[in-house]
């Protein structure tokens, strides 16, 4: 399954840094399933705004972040099973050259759709890690 | 900006919710301890920065930009 087909639309309560108003978001298939990338576009009126994201585990199979507890609360995760974990993708060109940040995940309640971008002060992670090394 | 000046263990006041508490002050290093709701998100400034950063830059591919990008695929496990 897709992460698109798991968490059509999400909701952060809080925003984004940087886009602090913008609310509803909707996950969509970037490509065919094979792609491992979904486009997350805002559904907020007036808003012309989407990102790349990807499931971090498969360009970074050795990332775990740790979730602050504040985080957790506020999006209601009662366990690590209840959270799907997403990273934005900054697109290159050429496209073998985007990176991902991983300094601020975007942390999903499976469940409730709730959803907020972690900031991870003091883990070591940058906001532009190469998803292909060459 | 307003500036306070406060010692150790003495505490600031933001609206009714927020208190800043000066927990130690060591050379040019100062600990601060923040007690805030839930609701509002305490941050590094610097932290923040970066990301508003990266999120500005990351925002809106172009189309062209996604189309290759849809191609591209993780490298094999080893």
């Amino acid at each position: 399954m897709t992460i698109s087909e798991e968490v059509p639309e999400l909701h952060f309560a809080g925003g984004l840094p940087g886009f602090p108003d913008v609310r509803r978001f909707v996950l969509v298939q970037l490509g065919d399933e094979t792609s491992p990338f979904s486009v997350l576009r805002s559904l907020d009126d007036g808003v012309d705004l989407e990102f790349v994201v990807t499931h971090p585990g498969l360009f970074f199979p050795d990332y775990e972040p740790e979730i602050d507890d504040d985080t957790a609360a506020r999006l209601e995760l009662k366990s690590a099973d209840d959270a799907l974990l997403l990273v934005i993708v900054t697109v290159g060109d050429p496209v073998a050259s985007s990176t991902a940040n991983l300094l601020g995940p975007i942390v999903v309640n499976r469940h409730t759709r709730a959803a907020a971008q972690a900031v991870l002060g003091n883990s070591g992670y940058a906001t532009r890690e190469a998803l292909v090394h060459s | 900006m307003l500036v306070l000046t406060r010692r150790a263990n003495q505490s600031i006041m933001i609206g009714a919710d927020v208190v800043v508490t000066v927990l130690e002050v060591r050379g040019d290093q100062v600990r601060i301890g923040i007690d805030a709701p839930r609701s509002i998100s305490v941050h590094r400034e610097e932290v923040f920065r970066e990301l508003e950063a990266a999120n500005r830059a990351a925002a809106s591919p172009g189309s062209g930009a996604l189309e290759d990008l849809a191609a591209l695929r993780p490298p094999p496990r080893r």
